[in-house]
Order: C-alpha cells, then sequence, then structure tokens
C-alpha cells in the first residue's frame, strides 16, 4: 500500500517494512536479533529458526525493492552476542552494496566496536532527513520541526465487529504528531494502540496491509 | 496385630478414652500391618485420618528406638491438597503423639512455611511430614534429598478424589515413583483416603499401579444422613433469569444464620463471596465482626484467625470457597448454605459434610440459587444425591508438561538417570502408555531444546554430569527460577496487597490493579480499601470511607455441569410443566416455564429445541442439548463448522451448561433437515478435528501447558519479576512452535486435552445419537427466552470462520465499528 507522508511517497509493506523510493530507503524497527537465541541460554526453548526465518523475510524485501540503504529504526540486537547475531553476520555478507545504518533503541547496548565490525553505521539518538526524524522511541525526540518515525511500542490494532467478532494484527501507526513502525521480528507480542480521530491505522494481514 | 506393643498401647489409650475404633479403622490397620497399600474410603467426620494415622503409629510404637540420622527419620509421608487441611491435621496428630507418649514430631511443608522451619526440616527431618503435591516436588528439587527417605514407611495422599482428575494428582503419582526407588526398607506402602466417587478401584490403580503388590479397598460400610433444603423465592419474578450473584435472595438466610450455631455460606468464586460479604453485613448490620471472608487469596494470618476463630466458635458465619471445601473439622459449623450451582453431586455431598461433622450427625445444607433456571438445578441434585449418583475423577494421562516440569526438579536436585527415571515414570498410571520416542523427545527437550531437525543452538538446561553420569541442572539462576515455578496450578500475576501503615491483607491479580487508579477503592477480605499506590510490586491501601466499592475478579476456572447431574437436569425439565412430581423447586419455577413455552417452547425428554432470535446486535441461533458446558463448547463449534459449510459465515460462539448459541451477522441458514444434518454423529470425528483447529481451543489450553512446562513465567506474590527481559507470552509460544516446530510434543499435548478431556467423544457421540431420535423443534422467539437469556449474557466466547480473512475484514471495516 503506498501512502503520502510530509509530501513524500511511503510504501508499507506487509512483511511488516516501509520503503521511501525517493530515497531509496528500506526502513525496518524491532528486529530484536537474537532474542530467541537469549531465551535459549537461559533454558527457554525458542527454536533458531525463528530468527533465521525472520533474515529471510529481509531478504525476500530487499530483493523486490532493492534499496541503497536499510534502516533498522532501533533494538536491532536483543541482548548481547550470540549465535542469532554469527547468523545474521553471515547473512549480511551477501548483501556488500547495501548501507546499514542502526539508529540505537533501548535494546542496543553492544560495544561500539561490535557494530564498526559487522559493519553497520551507529546514529543515536536519531537518523533525521529534510522532513522526517527516525528515532525509536518518539517521546525522547527533540527535532520539533520534523515528523518523527518511531518502533519500540510493537503496535498492534484490534478490530471489532459486529456479533462479537475481533481479529488482532501488528500495525503502522501514523497520528498527527509521530508514526509507529511495527515490529520486524516474528517473536515479539503486541501492543494494543487505539487510534484518535484523523490518526491513521494500517492493519498488517496475511496477504495485506489494509487501512482500517 | 493384636499382640503388638502398639495395639495394646493404642487400645488402652482409646478405652481410656471411652472412645471405640470402627469395624473399617480396625480393618484398615489390620492390612496396614499385614504389608498392604490401598485405599480408604469413608465419609466425612468418622476418623479416616485415624485409620491410617494410627495403623504408622501403632507401627512405630512397637519399634525399637531408631538411632538413625537426623536427616533420615522420616515414617511418614501425608500429602494433602490444601494448605489449611495441614495445620489441622498436625494438630490431631501431635495430641494423639503426646497422648501415647511416643517421641515424634510432626512437620508441616507447604507455600506457607517459614524458610527458618524448612532449614530446620533439612538439618532434622521429623518423623511425620505434612505436605502439599507442590512441596514435596520442591523437596525433590533440593540437593541432597535422595538420602530423606530411607526409612519412610507410608505415604498418603489424603483427600486423593481432589487431587485424582488434576495433574496435581499426576505430580502425586510421579513424587511416589521416584521415593518407591530412592527408598531402602521395602516396607514402603502407598495408602490413599477417598470421599465416594464413581470410580473407586481405578482410583486405586493410579495410587498404586503395581499390580503385583498386595491392594486392597477399605469402605466404611457407614452412611451420612443429608437434609436438602432449598431457599424459595415468594416469587419466582423475584429471581433474575440470569446471573450469579443471588442477592436478592440473601434476607432469607438471616433467620437461617440466627437459628444456627455456625454457618458456613459456599460461594462459586472470590469475588463474588467478596460481594456476599458486604452485602450481608448491609443488610445485618448485627454481624459485623461475628462474619467472616475465607478465601485462598486472603493473606495467610487472616486464614489463620479465621479457621482458628472458626474452631472456637466466636464467628456466627464465614463466607467461604472452595478453599474450605475439604476436610477440616469445626466442630460448631452446624449448618451449611451453598449459593449457586455447586455443578456436581460429589461436590455439593462435600460441602454438606462441612456440617454436623461428627459421627452419626445429620448433614444439613441450604441451597441458594441466583437465578431461576437453577432451581431445578437443585431439584436434580436433590434426586442424584438420594440415588448415590455420585460422579467419577478421570485421571489425567500423558501430561508431558507435568512431567518436563518434574524432570527438570529431578535435575535441580540431586540430577537423575534416564533409563532409570524413564522405568519409574513407565510404571505410573499416567505415563504407562509413553513411548520411547516420546520419552527421547522430552529428555531432547530439557538438554539440547528440541529434536535435531529443528536447530536449537546455544540452549542450556538440563545437562549431564560427567562425573557421575546424571542429568543435572548446572545453572544456579535457572534452578532457582524453576524452583519458583513448580506446581500445575496457573494463576495471572498476583501481587500482594498491603496497608500503608503495615499488615498484609491477601493478593489480587496484577491486571485488576493495572486498571486501578490512586484513590479508586475496592474491596478485599471484606474490606474496603483505597489504592494509594503500587511499589515494589506491593499493592499499597489505606481503609476506605467509602460505603460501596467494586470487587476484583480473580480469573479461575469455572467448573461445567457434570454428566450425572446433566441427565438428572433433562429428567427433571420434563416434568416441570407436567406437574407430576414432589419438588417445590419445580413448583416455583413452573412460572418461568409457563413463559417460556409461551415465547418458545419447553423441550420434553425426547425433543431439542433449537431458537432463532434475530434483533440488533446479530442473528442468534440457541440450542439446548444440556450436557454441560464442555461438550456444549465442542459442539457449538461442531454445528457452526457444518452450517459454515452450507454457506460462508462467521460465528461468534457462546455456552453454558445448558445449551449454547451461535451469533452471526449474516443469517443462519436452518430448517428442519439442515438441523438433523448439523447434529448427526456421520463423520463425527473427522468434523471435529476440522471445527477445532479453527477454533482457539488449543491454543487456550497451551496457556497452562507453557507455564507448567517452563516456558512461561507466571508472577508469585509480592516478588518482582527479575527476568522481565525473558518474559514471553504462551501465545507466542504457540505460534512459534506451530510455525517452525510442528513436532512439539507440548503442541500435541494441547490438541490432545482438548480432544480428550474437555470433547469427550462417547459422551458426544452419545448425545448426538439421542438427538437424531429426538424430534428437533424450531421456533422463532421475537426476544430472548429465559432459557436463552442466560447464555446471551454469558462472556466466554469462541469464534469460528469459513470466509476468507480478508473478506471478513473488509466487511467487519464496512460496518465501522471498530475499536
Amino acid at each position: 500500500m503506498t501512502i503520502t507522508v510530509c509530501d513524500e511517497e511511503f510504501i508499507l509493506i506487509k512483511e511488516r517494512a516501509l520503503f521511501l523510493p525517493e530515497k531509496q530507503l528500506l526502513v525496518i524497527s524491532d528486529l530484536h536479533l537474537g532474542k530467541s537465541a537469549h531465551f535459549r541460554r537461559a533454558g527457554l526453548q525458542v527454536p533458531s529458526t525463528v530468527a533465521q526465518s525472520d533474515l529471510q523475510r529481509l531478504s525476500l524485501i530487499i530483493e523486490r525493492y532493492a534499496p541503497q540503504t536499510l534502516l533498522i529504526n532501533g533494538d536491532m540486537f536483543h541482548h548481547q552476542l550470540n549465535s542469532d547475531v554469527d547468523d545474521f553476520s553471515r547473512w549480511k555478507s551477501y548483501y556488500r552494496n547495501l548501507e546499514f545504518i542502526l539508529v540505537k533503541g533501548n535494546h542496543d547496548r553492544l560495544a561500539d566496536k561490535h557494530y564498526q565490525d559487522l559493519g553497520i553505521h551507529v546514529y543515536e539518538p536519531s537518523y533525521c532527513t529534510d522532513k522526517l526524524c527516525f528515532i525509536h522511541d518518539s517521546t525522547a525526540c527533540k527535532e520539533e520541526t520534523l515528523y518523527p518515525i518511531s518502533g519500540h511500542i510493537h503496535p498492534g490494532v484490534t478490530i471489532i465487529g459486529k456479533a462479537k467478532q475481533r481479529l488482532r494484527f501488528p500495525c503502522f501507526y501514523f497520528g498527527k504528531e509521530y508514526a509507529i513502525l511495527p515490529a520486524f521480528s516474528a517473536f515479539t507480542g503486541l501492543f494494543n494502540i487505539k487510534p484518535n480521530k484523523g490518526e491513521d491505522v494500517y492493519a498488517i494481514t496475511p496477504t495485506k496491509v489494509l487501512k482500517v | 496385630m493384636q499382640q503388638t506393643i502398639g495395639y495394646k498401647k493404642v487400645q488402652d489409650w482409646l478405652k481410656a478414652d471411652k472412645k471405640k475404633p470402627f469395624d473399617f479403622q480396625e480393618e484398615a490397620w489390620q492390612y496396614y500391618a499385614d504389608g498392604y497399600s490401598g485405599l480408604v474410603n469413608a465419609p466425612t467426620g468418622f476418623g479416616k485420618t485415624f485409620s491410617l494415622f494410627l495403623a504408622v503409629v501403632m507401627e512405630g510404637l512397637s519399634q525399637e528406638k531408631s538411632k538413625k540420622n537426623a536427616k533420615e527419620r522420616l515414617q511418614l509421608i501425608w500429602i494433602t491438597p490444601l494448605r489449611s487441611l495441614a495445620k489441622d491435621i498436625a494438630r490431631a496428630m501431635n495430641e494423639t503423639l503426646q497422648a501415647l507418649n511416643l517421641d515424634w514430631h510432626v512437620g508441616v511443608r507447604n507455600g506457607d512455611t517459614s524458610q527458618n522451619e524448612k532449614l530446620k526440616q533439612k538439618k532434622s527431618m521429623p518423623e511425620i511430614l505434612l505436605i502439599t503435591p507442590e512441596s514435596l516436588h520442591l523437596l525433590l528439587a533440593q540437593k541432597g534429598s535422595s538420602i530423606l527417605f530411607n526409612n519412610l514407611k507410608c505415604i498418603v495422599a489424603d483427600e486423593w478424589h481432589e487431587l485424582l482428575g488434576s495433574k496435581r494428582g499426576v505430580m502425586v503419582e510421579l513424587a511416589i515413583s521416584r521415593i518407591k526407588a530412592l527408598n531402602k526398607n521395602n516396607l514402603l506402602r502407598i495408602w490413599g483416603i477417598s470421599a465416594t466417587i464413581g470410580n473407586l478401584d481405578e482410583a486405586l490403580d493410579v495410587i498404586e499401579p503395581d499390580l503385583t503388590a498386595k491392594r486392597v479397598i477399605i469402605r466404611a460400610k457407614l452412611s451420612k444422613k443429608i437434609t436438602i433444603k432449598s431457599i424459595l423465592p415468594d416469587d419466582i419474578e423475584t429471581l433474575p433469569w440470569a446471573g450469579h450473584l443471588g442477592l436478592k435472595l440473601a434476607y432469607k438466610l438471616l433467620p437461617i444464620i440466627k437459628k444456627s450455631k455456625t454457618t458456613l455460606i459456599f460461594i462459586n468464586t472470590r469475588g463474588q463471596s467478596e460481594m456476599w460479604y458486604q452485602h450481608l453485613l448491609n443488610i445485618e448490620p448485627d454481624l459485623a465482626g461475628r462474619l467472616a471472608i475465607h478465601h485462598g487469596s486472603i493473606d495467610f494470618e487472616l486464614r489463620n484467625w479465621i479457621e482458628e476463630s472458626l474452631h472456637t466458635g466466636l464467628l456466627k458465619a464465614v463466607i467461604a470457597t472452595s478453599s474450605l471445601d475439604l476436610g477440616v473439622d469445626f466442630k460448631p459449623v452446624d449448618t451449611v448454605v451453598q449459593v449457586g450451582s455447586p455443578k456436581g453431586v460429589a461436590r455439593f455431598l462435600q460441602r454438606a459434610g462441612r456440617s454436623g461433622h461428627s459421627p452419626g450427625a445429620t448433614s444439613k445444607i441450604y441451597f441458594l440459587p441466583t437465578h431461576a433456571l437453577e432451581l431445578v438445578e437443585a431439584a436434580a441434585i436433590k434426586e442424584a444425591a438420594k440415588n448415590n449418583n455420585i460422579e467419577s475423577r478421570e485421571p489425567m494421562v500423558m501430561v508431558f508438561d507435568t512431567l518436563i516440569q518434574y524432570l527438570v526438579s529431578l535435575a535441580v536436585g540431586d540430577g537423575f538417570d534416564d533409563q532409570q527415571i524413564y522405568q519409574e515414570v513407565k510404571n505410573t498410571h499416567a505415563f504407562k502408555l509413553l513411548l520411547p520416542e516420546e520419552w527421547s523427545w522430552i529428555m531432547q527437550f530439557i538438554t539440547t531444546g528440541g529434536d535435531s531437525l529443528t536447530a536449537y543452538q546455544e540452549f542450556n538446561k538440563v545437562v549431564k554430569d560427567e562425573q557421575d553420569g546424571l542429568w543435572k541442572v548446572k545453572s544456579r539462576q535457572i534452578a532457582m527460577r524453576h524452583r519458583l515455578h513448580i506446581g500445575t496450578i496457573i494463576s495471572d500475576a498476583m501481587l500482594k496487597v498491603k496497608f500503608l501503615s503495615g499488615g498484609y491483607i491477601g493478593m489480587v491479580e496484577e491486571y485488576f490493579i493495572s486498571k486501578l487508579k490512586p484513590n479508586d477503592s475496592f474491596t478485599l477480605a471484606g474490606r474496603i480499601l483505597d489504592f494509594v499506590q503500587l511499589k515494589d510490586m506491593t499493592v499499597i491501601v489505606r481503609r476506605s470511607k467509602k460505603k460501596r466499592a467494586m470487587s476484583p475478579s480473580w480469573l479461575g476456572g469455572r467448573l461445567p455441569l457434570s454428566s450425572n447431574l446433566g441427565a438428572v437436569l433433562r429428567k427433571k425439565y420434563n416434568e416441570v410443566l407436567d406437574q407430576h412430581h414432589e419438588d417445590e423447586e419445580l413448583d416455583t419455577v413452573y412460572p418461568l416455564f409457563l413463559k417460556q413455552q409461551e415465547k418458545s417452547h419447553v423441550p420434553k425428554e425426547n425433543e431439542l429445541l433449537i431458537e432463532l432470535i434475530n434483533n440488533r446486535e446479530g442473528f442468534h441461533l440457541f440450542s439446548y442439548p444440556f450436557e454441560g458446558r464442555l461438550v456444549h463448547e465442542i459442539l457449538a463449534a461442531l454445528v457452526a463448522y457444518r452450517l459454515s459449510r452450507l454457506v460462508p459465515i462467521t460465528f461468534s460462539i457462546a455456552m453454558n451448561d445448558y445449551g449454547f448459541e451461535l451469533l452471526s451477522d449474516t443469517e443462519i441458514p436452518m430448517d428442519d433437515a439442515i438441523a438433523y444434518d448439523i447434529f448427526s454423529p456421520v463423520n463425527l470425528a473427522q468434523d471435529i478435528k476440522l471445527s477445532i483447529n479453527s477454533t482457539e481451543m488449543a491454543r487456550r489450553k497451551f496457556r497452562d501447558i507453557a507455564c507448567i512446562a517452563g516456558l512461561v513465567f507466571q508472577g508469585y506474590p509480592g516478588k518482582y519479576v527479575a527476568n522481565k527481559h525473558l518474559q514471553s507470552s504462551a501465545g507466542l509460544f504457540f505460534n512459534v512452535f506451530s510455525d517452525f516446530d510442528k513436532h512439539n510434543l507440548l503442541l500435541r499435548q494441547a490438541y490432545d486435552e482438548v480432544f480428550y478431556q474437555q470433547l469427550e467423544e462417547p459422551r458426544l457421540l452419545a448425545a448426538l445419537h439421542r438427538i437424531q431420535q429426538s424430534n428437533i423443534v424450531i421456533t422463532h422467539p421475537k426476544s430472548f427466552t429465559p432459557l436463552s437469556f442466560p447464555i446471551k449474557v454469558d462472556s466466554l466466547r469462541a469464534n469460528m470462520s469459513s470466509e476468507e480473512l480478508d473478506n471478513r475484514i473488509e466487511r467487519m471495516k464496512a460496518e465501522a465499528a471498530k475499536f
């Protein structure tokens, strides 16, 4: 689905990503790489394939849109270096011409050196363009003239129909003050948001993105 | 036996006290002395405890005083399902030991036991240990626990009927299997004490599955006199058509409380009991100080005080939930009131037995209906009780979550040898059908995370100790987290509630507090409290000046109607209109049935009623098979699925013990032919599979399974969840396993629990055959009927759809009733 925000074309991708064609910029948020391995180390059985499937999905989008830059809007690495991060490093070597940008989130606490080694450019607290400010947590944004695009909360929306039917999906949120991107990782929960009038929410169903 | 010193001493003591043992007690002593294991079945109030306790004591009196290691003293493990039971039994045991001059100690170990006491027990075990199934597993998860059971003579599972049929029963089975192997004296006997249930023989097989052992069931040939009386409204219109509170009839309780010494009032949920407490005080202020409330979420000290006051007769009435269901012997209690349906004959009789607790006394129980139709249930219960039509408790089998938890407990303790434990586990009733491949999957699950096809890199939990070859948990953090989560009762995160000035009151669920703002008030333990703040995972409150406040709701499972009661209930429904009966309850409810007849139809024994009602909410289909909530849930999904094959349609489903509702936003196709078709037993197994797959039932079951298997942590009262970064939801795990690890046995267990426990296929098949033989009556009432209304207001709902998801969303969007 294509929408216009701040006079710029935004493509909302159902694989939980955002593409800005003019800038050839692909944006995802809350990748949480290493979360499943962190759980495994603590004795909780989360398959490694969870993280691998996240990366496969990312490959799919990169091949479809061929971006110059991949921006990860915070919470790229869940905890510390572990086998999930090794998998990521191998995966990344296939994309030598793609620039990786990380806007640091609350989970991104690796030493600077690790980001350098992985070839990731780190921005803190935000990465700004002429009109947009990419930041992990919108409440921390100090750029008053720019429109913040954030992540962090893993937004979800519940659609309630007649006869007490309800469905719940991850979503994009575009409000007056700021926007929120869905969490990219499949191993994340959803935080329900209730939009007010004049705010747009786009639910991500298994087959498409649609406005609700 | 008669020649032993122990027997003589006990006889002398009984004679001095002018007591004579019952035959079944003598019988139990003899069988115990002869080395039997078994089951004692006797009504409450006849000294079941003494039938086994004294048997062990006699043996102890006859033995030489042993000079064994202080850690190896343990003679008797007494497993009780409830904490409140332990204290009472310990008191009785201590008095007896003193009178008999036997130098034994009685220790209590459960969630209320202080750290200090536990440490003392670690240094020196008492001879008798009163313990809950959870604490017994905790004991096994303690380092150095292997030697504790060397000289154990007997394990008794008290109130075995209560544990049987739950995962806690499986915990007992597993613990027994381990202790049997650790025990060194070859004299260990396993006994259960059970109230009357439909399957006593099976109950014996579960607690002592070794068919080569000497086993016996001892039945006390004593019967308990019970009088049952319904509290009837003067006019049926006083009673609502639906609801669960019954406060309108509360005034009728006052004279009953007044003329009784002490009254126990049983209410089905904790939330409702709080409301009843407030209401009784409002209508009878004189009760202040002499009315108490007792439930599982009330602080330990307060509960203690209430139980103490019940003994001394200080209290006029106590409002209780199932927390006081079981064998506590409160002498002054002479009257019991049951508010709302007890849902089963056995439970009702058990509660009745709380009054007139001494041998020979008559138990008196009043039934107070909360809505009109419950009066029919009262008549049904009376009849079932008269005919001794008592339910069976089906033991649980193949509960992998409980087995996984048990294995990790052993690994946290002294470690285990997988070959040996496999044999032990195979010998339990619960896992006798365990396959070698299932066992190896479970071992993989706790050691490598899962089967080799699905990668589980870096997984760390149970590892092999290279020195002794035993499987152990090496990580202290994992061990600590596991110990905190031993158990199979899952509740929402609970928070302790404390006065600003100090003093604990009880616990409430976290989600309830999350909805409160400062200065909002709520009731707990019968007090009205103002919420001040949440601090260090403790809810700080102060006394409120307000007169009314909301009651917290505790999420607890609601009990379904038992099939025994369902059958009697169908019969009673028939009898209301033709008036050939002697039940005053049915006379009272007569006008309501006339209204039902006028608006729609009252189903006869050979009829199935379907009501189609169309209103603002949508198109409703109600049907009344009277098979109990669980069967209706499956039946509703089945009918919804079969209807959805005719036209693309989406249903939301609701049910109660009488029937179910399908609600749709499009018209439901229905005529005689369709009706017989959707209730057909043809292709049942296949259709059920398809209909259940599309519902959320397995996912709901998985919530508990994920907690028990240690995937998801429930909060623990008063303790901050230090592992927030490891928090995840059961639903997420359900998705992850469904997508990435389909062979996960826990996933299979979730479906199995739905199929074999909830589904009860034989019962469902019988119901469908019955329906095929009946007349299906379809009516189109203009508005809700007395039968349909209670289902309509029920809030538990599931969904069933045959529409494409996208279409469904588009249509729901178009309706614009979003968020």
